[in-house]
């Protein structure tokens, strides 16, 4: 084919150009560092490293709620261990209230202790997380959750859980009602009380369960009689008579029936009644408190009657430090979710940049040895067409 | 035989020779002109005498002078220009349209991204101003990069505009002087020698206007050249020159269409009829990759922004009374675009009217829609043409297709009236955040779930979502199971007054939720005989994140490009990140593909060039050697004029 002058020029322009763009290219992504600089060096690639960017840019996010969800758990496990540890105070003053020989001065004295430790327990319930919210108040509340009225103390909230999205649902809040309303009355299976006519002379203990297949769940009574010196007893059953009908009542002898072991100690009078009712988990920790206190500053009460408020006092306020210690556990398993949710999520940031880097990123020894090529083939344009356009016929017709 | 013989014999060789040289000459010093053929001397024997002992040449004549060129070639050479030209201008257009979606950060799905992230923050500090703050500044953040990237879209839709009418006036410039030649060629064409300089500027004022359109050519008998351009419309014919415009699309004020004025009348071009150049380029980037490009974009900011608004609506927000939340976006709206060409009444408005409303803007598609009267003349129905894939559809007035309605008249359209109809592609343009007090985002759900404390099961809420607008608070919905299996029956009781308003049973499984009065309730564990679960109106909507932790789920809802299943419902699309990387992947794919086709057609191009310029080109060294070739002759022939000199001396010395 023949070679003509002006189409040889422009040919070689053009290879020159091209090899010096080659060149610039090269250059380019040697200084960025990146392979894929725009969506048309690889479309494929470019849509991976957009699918990475969105999953690495979610899981900072989704750190940040879990950070919100630790602190605010931390402070709830932190909050429940104060009021365990002032529970613990409050068993042993109630337990140094038995004592028989303190007057009434001296446990009116224990029952004003309680009564400032209840405070402390309530303001503990309406602690704050810092941030306008409360830590007990469930899916919300609006001042504080707990209230103390003329009738106790009542929860206003609502129930459940406030969750932040963290990848999971991570608790934000922790339900003040469960923690604090809702211990199982009695011993959780069925509650003894004295009925309020009583004499002074008879307390019922806690009771305990000794056959738990032959539980009904009714309601029991136990009736005393004081006939002649004899005292004799017997057990009704949802108001009717059962089989256990005037028996001879021994102090300290356990009282069976169906399932359930009673014991009475003291003396009943004529008439005195106490009554076995199965429990409801709505054992109010405040409750519980207001009335061991009032009954130790009141004066002027029996030792049965001191023995039958430490007796129940005690097993309510066992029953209320056991939900406690129980929601203690709850949002201390709660922190080990966290830990292990943050882990996941680490490792998710971590993979979806190790991806976008696999995209994205050049591969520098090859980069170099590319750009190392181009270069020297640059070079050799060059000076090839210095060579080649020197020579024509008209320097050798002078 | 005479002296005067040699001496015509030397004169003629010397001519010869001093042309040949001359046209050499001509050959050097235009060597570097684009378009200039080699030119030759073509020399002939003059015939012989008869002189009774054999015939005698009479020397050389200079026959005419050729040019060295091959129609075929030329016309290849021109063809493939064009088609390399076209592919060049799109390719430079589309590279500048990629800037648009800009990969990591820069982008419009990481903007969309960051904002629905901000939400996590919300859903755990839902009341505190700060962090609300923030929300609606993402918000803001997104909306104002939908905008932006929209109004690059309207830039390079004005420099395409510009860059056609600048084209255009070069092409009526290259027409003109066509013509000027054509009329000169022809002038001189009687006188029966080719005139290579004008033949050479007319192949060269071709090539240059087939750059910019793919032309072919016919030649007359008198000499001039018909230049036809876009399938058959002629631009050049003899001396006379239609102009080429540019036009106002009639089916789109805002594009640019080609017209041919013939006579004072214009008449349209339709671009599937021109073939090659930058003009073809220019408005096939136009109407395929920027009305394409503007429509995927339009499709994400429609859909981000429906999909928020809807999840607004369906919260509480911190305004006191609570209500539902306000629209945080506003978006381009979707018109349908008349015709330029539809019937108009004596005011000059439009007779016809059609409607067109977006119902569900998560199955909006990145498409335009061309309407027009059913072809086969049924009353009432409509021909719908998806313009992306070329699905058509007969549809009547008020359907919903693809997440719109078509309300079609009345008054009703002429059965020759066409529609342009656009859901998506002015939205990214028109979006912005609309809501600017940080009350107004709807944090809350209007319904919470509450577990009774007596359950002796293990059921627990796993989530609790409000779907619908229509969720009334003021009903309690308490659900009762009655069995360990899952059967369960539900009451709606009034809020205040505890009146039955509907009672029922249903059955409940693991893993299908529990849907009551616009809310869907799922359960975890295994809930007993006789547990409850109740629905009721939130009681303290400050510090309640429900309607917070829905937006986070938004996150990986598929919100862009939903569609009917032949299952029936909806399903399908993608998340809001996923459709932005598949848009971003999608304009890359088409400038590598763009990228390719140029340099393939490139290389065509030069290959062709290159066996056009080896016919017609000029060869130094070639005329160098031919300038020695006819300085010899040059000489020689002189040298024959020197001995008849001294012949005819001899011959007078002698007499």
């Amino acid at each position: 084919m023949r070679i003509t002058t002006a189409n040889s020029f422009a040919a070689t322009v053009d290879n020159l150009q091209q090899r010096q763009q080659d060149l610039q290219l090269a250059q380019d992504r040697l200084t960025s560092g990146k392979r894929v600089a725009r969506a048309s060096d690889d479309p494929a690639a470019a849509a991976r490293v957009e699918r990475a960017l969105a999953t690495s840019a979610r899981a900072v996010a989704d750190q940040r709620g879990l950070q919100a969800s630790r602190s605010a758990m931390q402070q709830v496990e932190a909050a429940l261990g104060g009021a365990t540890e002032a529970m613990q105070q409050v068993r042993e003053l109630l337990v140094a209230a038995g004592n028989g020989s303190y007057s009434d001065a001296e446990r009116a004295n224990l029952g004003a202790r309680i009564r400032g430790l209840r405070e402390q327990l309530l303001s503990i319930a309406n602690r704050g997380d810092g941030s306008g919210g409360y830590l007990f108040g469930g899916q919300g509340s609006a001042q504080p959750p707990f209230v103390d009225g003329s009738s106790g103390v009542s929860y206003r909230g609502a129930g459940g859980q406030t969750e932040v999205q963290a990848g999971d649902l991570l608790p934000m809040t922790h339900d003040g009602a469960a923690a604090w309303l809702s211990a199982r009355s009695g011993n959780g299976v069925f509650v003894t009380a004295a009925a309020a006519g009583n004499g002074s002379g008879a307390w019922i203990d806690a009771g305990s369960v000794v056959d738990p297949s032959a539980l009904t769940g009714d309601d029991y009574r136990i009736d005393f009689t004081v006939a002649a010196g004899v005292t004799t007893y017997s057990v009704l059953r949802n108001g009717a008579a059962t089989a256990q009908l005037n028996l001879p009542y021994v102090a300290g002898q356990a009282i069976e029936f169906d399932g359930m072991a009673v014991t009475v100690q003291g003396a009943p009078a004529n008439g005195d009644r106490f009554d076995v009712t199965p429990s409801t988990p709505q054992l109010s920790l405040f409750d519980v408190l207001d009335r061991v206190a009032g009954e130790l500053q009141a004066g002027g009460r029996s030792s049965a009657q001191v023995a039958q408020t430490v007796s129940s006092g005690l097993r309510d306020i066992d029953a209320s430090f056991g939900s406690l210690q129980m929601q203690r556990a709850m949002a201390g398993e709660s922190l080990n979710r966290i830990d292990s949710v943050e882990g996941r999520l680490a490792e998710t940031q971590l993979s979806a940049q190790t991806e976008r880097s696999l995209a994205e990123d050049l591969d520098m020894v090859q980069a170099l040895s590319d750009f190392q090529a181009k270069q020297s083939g640059y070079d050799a344009a060059l000076s090839t067409y210095s060579l080649v356009q020197r020579m024509s016929l008209f320097q050798y017709l002078k | 035989m005479s002296a005067s013989a040699l001496f015509s014999l030397g004169t003629k060789a010397m001519a010869a020779s001093y042309s040949a040289l001359a046209t050499t000459g001509h050959n050097i010093s235009n060597a570097n002109v684009k378009g200039y053929s080699r030119q030759q001397v073509e020399l002939a024997t003059a015939e012989g005498q008869f002189s009774g002992a054999g015939f005698y040449g009479k020397g050389v004549d200079v026959s005419t002078v050729t040019r060295a060129h091959d129609a075929f070639l030329s016309r290849e050479a021109a063809t493939a220009g064009s088609l390399a030209a076209m592919d060049a201008s799109r390719l430079d257009m589309l590279r500048q349209l990629e800037s648009v979606f800009p990969t990591g950060e820069q982008g419009v799905g990481h903007a969309a991204g960051e904002f629905l992230n901000a939400m996590v923050d919300l859903s755990a500090r839902p009341t505190d101003a700060a962090t609300r703050q923030v929300v609606l500044a993402r918000a803001g953040e997104v909306a104002d990069r939908f905008a932006a990237a929209g109004a690059q879209l309207d830039v390079l839709q004005q420099e395409v505009q510009e860059t056609l009418k600048a084209h255009v006036a070069q092409v009526n410039q290259l027409a003109a002087s066509i013509a000027e030649l054509n009329q000169r060629i022809a002038s001189v064409l009687g006188l029966g020698h080719s005139p290579n300089d004008l033949l050479d500027q007319r192949d060269q004022a071709l090539a240059d206007l087939s750059q910019k359109l793919q032309l072919t050519t016919v030649e007359a008998d008198d000499g001039t050249l018909t230049v036809f351009i876009a399938g058959g419309q002629r631009l050049v014919l003899g001396t006379q020159v239609q102009a080429l415009t540019v036009e106002v699309d009639p089916t789109d004020a805002t594009r640019s269409a080609l017209g041919l004025s013939d006579s004072g009348f214009v008449r349209q071009l339709q671009l599937q009829e021109l073939g090659g150049g930058t003009i073809t380029g220019l408005l096939r980037f136009q109407n395929g990759d920027l009305v394409d490009a503007r429509a995927q974009l339009g499709q994400l900011a429609a859909a981000l922004s429906g999909k928020v608004n809807e999840q607004q609506a369906l919260g509480l927000d911190l305004s006191d009374p609570p209500g539902s939340g306000a629209p945080i976006f506003d978006v381009g709206p979707a018109v349908a675009l008349p015709n330029a060409n539809n019937a108009v009444n004596g005011a000059g408005q439009f007779v016809g009217r059609v409607g067109l409303t977006v119902i569900d803007p998560t199955q909006l598609l990145a498409s335009e829609y061309a309407l027009r009267a059913d072809p086969l003349g049924a009353p009432g129905v409509w021909q719908l043409t998806r313009l992306q894939d070329g699905l058509v559809r007969s549809i009547g007035s008020g359907d919903i297709v693809d997440g719109m309605r078509i309300d079609v008249g009345p008054p009703a359209p002429a059965a020759t009236d066409r529609y342009l109809l656009q859901p998506v592609t002015r939205a990214a343009n028109g979006m912005k955040r609309v809501l600017d007090d940080v009350r107004g985002l709807a944090a809350a759900s209007p319904l919470s779930p509450s577990v009774a404390t007596t359950n002796t099961g293990t059921g627990s809420v796993a989530a609790l979502r409000v779907v619908s607008p229509a969720a009334d608070p003021q009903l309690t919905a308490a659900i009762r199971f009655t069995s360990d299996t899952g059967d369960y029956s539900w009451e709606l009781r009034d809020r205040v007054s505890n009146a039955l308003q509907s009672s029922g049973v249903g059955s409940w499984t693991a893993g299908t939720p529990i849907a009551l009065n616009g809310f869907e309730l799922e359960l975890n564990g295994v809930p007993r005989s006789g547990d409850a679960f109740s629905v009721g109106k939130t009681l303290y909507p400050a510090s309640n994140n429900g309607n917070a932790l829905a937006f986070t789920a938004l996150r990986d809802a598929a919100l862009v490009g939903r569609g009917p299943l032949s299952s029936g419902g909806v399903g399908g699309g993608s998340s809001i990140t996923d459709a932005y990387a598949a848009a971003m992947a999608n304009i890359g794919v088409r400038v590598q593909g763009a990228r390719s086709t140029a340099d393939i057609s490139g290389a065509v191009a030069t290959q062709a060039e290159a066996s056009r310029s080896a016919k017609s080109g000029v060869n130094l060294d070639e005329e160098a050697a031919r300038l020695i070739q006819y300085q010899q002759s040059y000489q020689a022939a002189a040298k024959i004029l020197q001995i008849a000199q001294s012949i005819f001396d001899t011959l007078l010395d002698a007499a």
